[in-house]
Parts: structure tokens; C-alpha cells; sequence
């Protein structure tokens, strides 16, 4: 029992409580993350100006320079699901089997590995994992406009910006981990609802900013802001491709090695969104 | 994956395929055990959010329901699905159907052991005539009005019709329901509906960290609905007469209504009145007389004999649950919540109008309450990320009240966990007005911390 002897002691205690600052995201993180976002590298500039231009033998060259660059497309196109039945080392001949548009696509991929982060906390993420889901993304991606007749090299890159959510996520919320665990354990909210509310400014708008960072092309911006499922495109054909998009996150966001990283419900599936492409979908990744 | 638990049903939530090589990567052990440890005791696996399933997908999580079942007496299935899916499902399982199909969250939570909201007038339609009984039995013991359609044109007819129901079931199956003792709130008596035989099983069903919990907060009356009861054993004789004692130092009553002897012995009986067990034959007996609720003790919970008061560990602790609370405010409102003024007496609520208040247990190495008082508007501005819009529901408000609540509680379960004291929370409860709040509180000294966040004010108290 407290006795009165004790009551100043205990209120004085009360007081004295260091109060420790628990603001789960701010709007400064934000600014801070896309702040370091680090400009292209050089060799990935003049990649990318000579994929643009369509000479295939310069890019490979100007890729060639960049050691790390040439690894990753090395290991990405060795990938299973991309197919290629004997290994495939250089450069040029990478870029010769990929073409222009698979090109600028896997240099993109590239150029979203250099913000991901060396140790992944929210997700149970790691580096091979992080590629092959860029490779399954972008195989399937490639499967879909093939199917819709569309041949868009920046329209086929588009996908590549999409894993920048996932990276944006990691960013913003590993060091709130288990506050957003609690959260989400009496809600079912969201990340990118969470960021919206909290700041807003969702994933996919800081997913732009790190496009406009680099220089992407807006189409695929805007691609990847309707393919969100909460912002649909004015334009028809975008807000087509969003759709495909957002259905195409979750197909892969479904397998095994996905749901295990945690990746599944970090934003919200819009049913709703997709449901008109659903069975066109299905018949394209030969769902049954 | 993470389920949401609500009102004692946990929730998890897989999105997009469910196909053989996915299923049983959405479902843990370790996350059911987790859910478990929320309180929940009903599991469920919402489709709202899949576009596509197969048997093989579902089958993993059939056969986590079979062992959640038979482990922890929980109610499992799948909720959230349109009439296509349902009937997919029922195809799947024709014959092995064993485990249940709510149409929508809200039906799940008629059949729970938690419901809160009663007397709604039910329409429901089944195919199955004893799937109609079933439910409507079931949705009868909840102290709801269920009215049965016997064919299809009869439920069209009558669903057809505005507004003359509060909710319209179809679509939805019940296998074989939780044996959790089912626990509910009636003004100040708590209710226990047991059913079936009474034997040993009933130390595991019944939640007795539950039971204890209400004994501390201030529940006088524990009544058992023992109308479906067939027969007792000497292991349930035991385990009731030893919660009688039990309840005995805290001036509780235990009472049974509309317990049959026809296959018990008669001395059961005397054994169970002599431990001071009470016996009517009808609830009303109970509850609809006013003097006889005075005399049991549940006319307020606030006539507690033993005022429990807080001591020295739940003040040593006393930074955590500020913590915790502070915590939870800067989490939710993205501002720093700043503290006022401490005082320890009884709670101090003036004005009293225009409040609500939410409270979470904790009981385990050391127990108490956790209080929050807010006035409404600035509870909505608290809760504004769980909320996302303007609203003036007030229903709503209380739910997410009770979601920011739980995340205090949650808080505080692992801020004393890194000190090595182990506790578990109660469920959340809410308070629509401030002497709802003090018939629990009013006589219990405790520490009262105003704070603040934004300069919008609110009351943090903590007591036992």
C-alpha cells in the first residue's frame, strides 16, 4: 500500500520520467532518403543514352566499365526463369539476346539494387532474393505486353521501378519494426497507407521522386503510380497497364519465397481494381 | 504472416493466389500461437483479399485448423467470400466439411464467445435444414432473435423487404464450433454458457486468467448458462467448488441457471451449494430482478469489498505504462505527447461530459488497469491513422479507442518483458460515457497522469 510518506517521492518519480520520442515517420526521413538517393553513375548515364540511341555495341561498352553493373547483369540474366540455356557472360552478348528494350529494363533493375540496403530488417529479404524477384517481375512483365502487343522499351522498363516500393518501405519503417508490427497486429492497415496518413505522401509518390531523381521517363511513373491500385490513371492505356501491373505484383507477391519475406501485405491487393483483367491474366500466366 | 485480432477473433489476411505452393507460407504455427496468446478464440482466414484459390491451396490452411482446433478448442474457418467462392469451397470439402464458413466478419462475430452487440433480428438461410437449426440455436443463446426462412423463396421473400433486418445471413456454415467456454457481459454479471458434459476438459476450456481478471477489476457475479448441460462429472464438481472458494475472498458469487440433475448426482448438488454456489432455473430470475441483482452484488461492479490498491512494483514500473502510452500517442498522431501533472488518488474526471474512456488489463508477474480518458474529439484526433476520415460514429471511435488501447497494452507487455516480468492483456474495453467508466474505477486509488499531445488533453491512470 502506498503510504502518504511515499506520495511526494512517487509523484516526484512520475515527473522525472524521461519521455522518449516515438514519432513513427517523418516527414524529414522522407526528405532525408530521397535526399541520398545517389545520382546514376556515369557508365550507367551513357548506358543508358546509347540503349536510347539504340547502339547496342556502345552501351555494352560503357556498361562494360562499370564492374558492378556487369556482375549484376551477369547474374540476373543467368537466372532460370529468364531461360537461356548455357550461360551467358559478356556484355555484348547479353545485350545482343536481351535487345534494346530488355536492356534498358535490366539496367534499370540495376540501377534500384544500388538503393536497396545491405541488410534487409522489415522484410526477410536478401540479395539473391531481391533479384530474383526482379527477374520474375520483369520475365512476366515482358510475358504481359507481349500479349498486349505492346513493344515500349520505356513501357517495359516501367516494371523495373515497382521493387523501389518495397526498398522505400525497408527505408522508412526497419527502425519502427516492432511499432509497426503492433499496429498492424489490432488494424489491418497498410504501409502505404500508414505513410499516407501520417505524411502525405504514399510509397509510389516517393517511388516518382526517385524516377524524376534519375530521369526516367514519366510514362513510367506514371505506370507505376496507377499500378499502386489506389490512384487510377486518367489515360486509358495507363491505367490499363497499371491494373496489370498491380495484379502481376501480387501473382508474384503470392509465391512461397515472398509470403516468407514478409512481402505479401505490405500494401493493400485492390480486388476491385483488377477484376475486369482478371481472367485475361490468368489465361497469359497460365493460371488453372 | 500477422493476424488482427478484434473482439476475440483473429484475422489473417492473405492476398492474391492460394495455390498448393503458397498456402503454407501465409500460416504458422508461431502465428497462431501469437493470436492465441491476443485472447482469440476464433481464427479465421478472410478471402476478401484472393482472387484465386484451389483446394490445395486451401488445404494447408484446413489442416492448421484441424491442429488449432484440437490444441486450443478455437472456432476455425474462412470468412470474407462471395457466393462463388462459398460454393466453391463447400465442393471442395463436401464431404469432410468440418470446420466453418462465415460470409462476412460482422456474421463471425455473431457466433463468437466475445459478441458484445445483442438483440439484433437475424434473417438466415441455409440450404441444409440442420445447418438452419444449428445457427439459429447458436444465435439464440446469444441473446439474439433469429428468424429461420425454410426454403430460398421464402428467404427471398422475406430478405426483399427494407430494413426489417439487422443482418442477413447466408452463405455461411458452422462445423464444429470452438468448446471454449463462451464469456459475455450482461450490465455487471459476467456469463459463462457451458454446455454438453462437464468433466475435466473444463479446466482447459475455461479461461480462468480471464476469470480472475474480472474478479480484479471488479466483477461480482458469475453466472453459468448451463441450459445444454447433459451431465457433471467429479472432476467438474471439483474444479467449480475450488472456483467458488476462489472467488469467496472477493465477496464473488457464482450462480448456474437451468441446470438439469436429471443425470448428475443429486449430492453434486449440495456439494456445489455448500462451496457456495447459487441455483435458479431461468436467467430472467436473475437478471430481470433488481433486488436479487443488489443482493448478488452486480447491481455496480463498483461494490468491491477488497479496494485494491496500486503498491510499490506497479509504481517502480510506473515509466513503462508512461511509455507505452506516450509511445502509442506519438505513433498515432505523428506529434510528441508531453506530460502535465501526476497525482495519485482516485480518478479525477471534470467535466465528466463528452468523455469516453478505454482500459486494458494485465495480469501475470504483477497486474493492474490501464486507463484512458479523452474527450471525443480529441480520442478521433488519437486515433486518426486507424480512423483515415472525418466520422462522428461514435461506435467507431470506441472500436478504434480500443485498437489504440491494445497497442498501449501491447507496449507494455514488451517494455516489461525486457525487465523480465511477464504479463498478458486482458481484452480492450471501452466506455461511452464517464460514469460507465467510474461504476468500475470511482474507488480505486491509482496514479493519474494528465498529458497531452498538440495541447489537446487527455488522462492516462493506472491502477489495480
Amino acid at each position: 500500500m502506498i503510504v502518504l510518506d511515499n506520495f511526494y517521492i512517487i509523484v516526484a518519480k512520475i515527473m522525472q520520467i524521461n519521455i522518449k520520442y516515438n514519432i513513427l515517420i517523418k516527414k524529414d526521413t522522407i526528405d532525408n532518403f530521397i535526399q541520398k538517393i545517389p545520382p546514376a553513375p556515369q557508365a550507367l548515364k551513357e548506358t543508358l543514352l546509347h540503349l536510347n540511341a539504340g547502339d547496342l555495341v556502345k552501351a555494352a561498352n560503357a556498361a562494360a566499365q562499370d564492374k558492378a553493373l556487369s556482375s549484376y547483369l551477369k547474374v540476373l540474366v543467368n537466372k532460370p526463369i529468364y531461360g537461356f540455356r548455357n550461360e551467358v557472360s559478356d556484355v555484348s552478348q547479353i545485350f545482343g539476346i536481351l535487345g534494346v528494350s530488355a536492356s534498358q529494363q535490366v539496367v534499370y533493375n540495376y540501377m534500384m539494387t544500388l538503393l536497396s540496403p545491405s541488410k534487409w530488417i522489415l522484410f526477410k529479404l536478401n540479395r539473391v532474393l531481391f533479384y530474383n524477384l526482379q527477374a520474375d517481375l520483369s520475365v512476366n512483365w515482358q510475358k504481359i505486353l507481349n500479349h498486349l502487343h505492346i513493344d515500349d522499351k520505356d513501357i517495359l522498363s516501367s516494371i523495373s521501378l515497382l521493387p523501389a516500393s518495397i526498398i522505400v518501405s525497408e527505408a522508412l519503417f526497419c527502425e519502427k519494426k516492432a511499432d509497426v508490427d503492433l499496429l498492424r497486429s489490432v488494424n489491418q492497415i497498410d504501409l502505404n497507407t500508414v505513410l499516407q496518413r501520417l505524411c502525405g505522401l504514399d510509397l509510389f509518390d516517393i517511388c516518382e521522386q526517385i524516377a524524376q531523381k534519375w530521369e526516367m521517363p514519366q510514362a513510367i511513373s506514371d505506370i507505376l503510380q496507377s499500378a499502386s491500385g489506389v490512384k487510377p490513371a486518367k489515360d486509358e492505356t495507363t491505367n490499363n497497364l497499371g491494373k496489370w501491373m498491380h495484379l502481376l505484383l501480387f501473382y508474384t507477391l503470392s509465391q512461397e519465397k515472398y509470403v516468407e519475406a514478409e512481402l505479401n501485405d505490405f500494401i493493400d491487393f485492390q480486388v476491385e481494381y483488377v477484376s475486369d483483367i482478371y481472367e485475361e491474366f490468368s489465361k497469359v500466366m497460365e493460371i488453372s | 504472416m500477422r493476424a488482427v485480432v478484434k473482439n476475440g477473433i483473429g484475422i489473417f489476411t492473405p492476398q492474391g493466389f492460394l495455390d498448393g505452393s503458397s498456402g503454407n507460407s501465409f500460416l504458422s504455427i508461431d502465428d497462431i500461437d501469437g493470436t492465441i496468446a491476443q485472447n482469440a478464440d476464433m481464427i479465421l482466414v478472410s478471402l476478401k483479399k484472393v482472387i484465386f484459390f484451389n483446394r490445395n491451396g486451401l488445404d494447408s490452411f484446413v489442416k492448421m485448423f484441424q491442429k488449432v482446433r484440437s490444441a486450443n478448442h478455437c472456432t476455425v474457418g474462412f470468412c470474407d467470400y462471395d457466393t462463388k467462392k462459398y460454393a466453391a469451397i463447400v465442393k471442395f470439402y463436401q464431404d469432410d466439411l468440418n470446420f466453418s464458413l462465415f460470409k462476412t466478419q460482422e456474421i463471425a462475430t455473431l457466433f463468437s464467445a466475445n459478441y458484445k452487440n445483442q438483440n439484433k433480428n437475424i434473417l438466415l438461410y441455409n440450404e441444409d435444414k440442420s445447418q438452419r437449426a444449428a445457427m439459429a440455436i447458436e444465435l439464440h443463446d446469444s441473446g439474439h432473435n433469429p428468424i429461420v426462412a425454410q426454403s430460398y423463396s421464402e428467404f427471398k421473400e422475406k430478405s426483399d423487404a427494407e430494413n426489417a433486418y439487422d443482418i442477413i445471413i447466408t452463405d455461411t456454415y458452422l462445423g464444429q464450433m470452438g468448446q471454449k467456454v463462451a464469456t459475455r457481459v450482461t450490465g455487471n454479471a459476467i456469463i459463462y454458457t457451458v454446455s454438453s458434459f462437464l468433466d475435466a476438459e473444463i479446466g482447459n476450456t475455461f479461461n480462468i486468467a480471464y476469470h480472475n481478471n474480472s474478479l480484479n477489476v471488479g466483477f461480482r457475479l458469475f453466472i453459468f448458462d448451463a441450459y445444454k448441460v447433459i451431465s457433471m462429472n467429479v472432476h467438474a464438481l471439483n474444479f467449480f467448488s475450488k472456483l467458488s472458494s476462489a472467488g469467496a475472498e472477493y465477496n464473488a458469487t457464482i450462480c448456474f441457471v437451468g441446470m438439469s440433475f436429471d443425470k448428475t448426482p443429486k449430492e453434486f448438488k449440495e456439494t456445489l451449494e455448500d462451496s457456495g454456489i447459487m441455483f435458479f432455473s431461468q436467467m430472467d430470475d436473475i437478471l430481470q430482478d433488481k433486488d436479487m441483482l443488489e443482493e448478488l452484488g452486480a447491481s455496480s461492479a463498483s461494490n468491491v469489498k477488497d479496494k485494491r490498491a496500486i503498491n510499490k512494483t506497479t509504481v517502480t514500473e510506473l515509466p513503462n505504462f508512461i511509455d507505452a502510452t506516450v509511445g502509442t500517442i506519438e505513433m498515432m498522431t505523428n506529434s510528441k505527447a508531453i506530460k502535465e501533472s501526476a497525482n495519485i488518488n482516485t480518478i479525477d474526471i471534470s467535466p465528466k461530459e463528452g468523455k469516453i474512456a478505454s482500459s486494458i488489463g494485465f495480469y501475470g508477474d504483477m497486474d493492474g488497469m490501464v486507463i484512458l480518458v479523452f474527450p471525443t474529439e480529441i480520442a478521433k484526433k488519437a486515433c486518426e491513422l486507424l480512423i483515415g476520415e472525418e466520422t462522428n460514429d461514435t461506435e467507431l471511435v470506441l472500436d478504434t479507442l480500443a485498437e489504440l488501447v491494445n497497442i498501449v497494452g501491447g507496449k507494455v507487455k514488451t517494455l516489461l518483458a525486457d525487465e523480465h516480468i511477464s504479463v498478458d492483456i486482458t481484452l480492450p474495453r471501452t466506455y461511452p460515457n464517464i460514469d460507465s467508466l467510474l461504476e468500475i474505477v470511482q474507488d480505486k486509488k491509482g496514479v493519474q497522469v494528465d498529458l497531452s499531445f498538440n495541447n489537446d488533453k487527455f488522462i492516462f491512470f493506472l491502477t489495480r
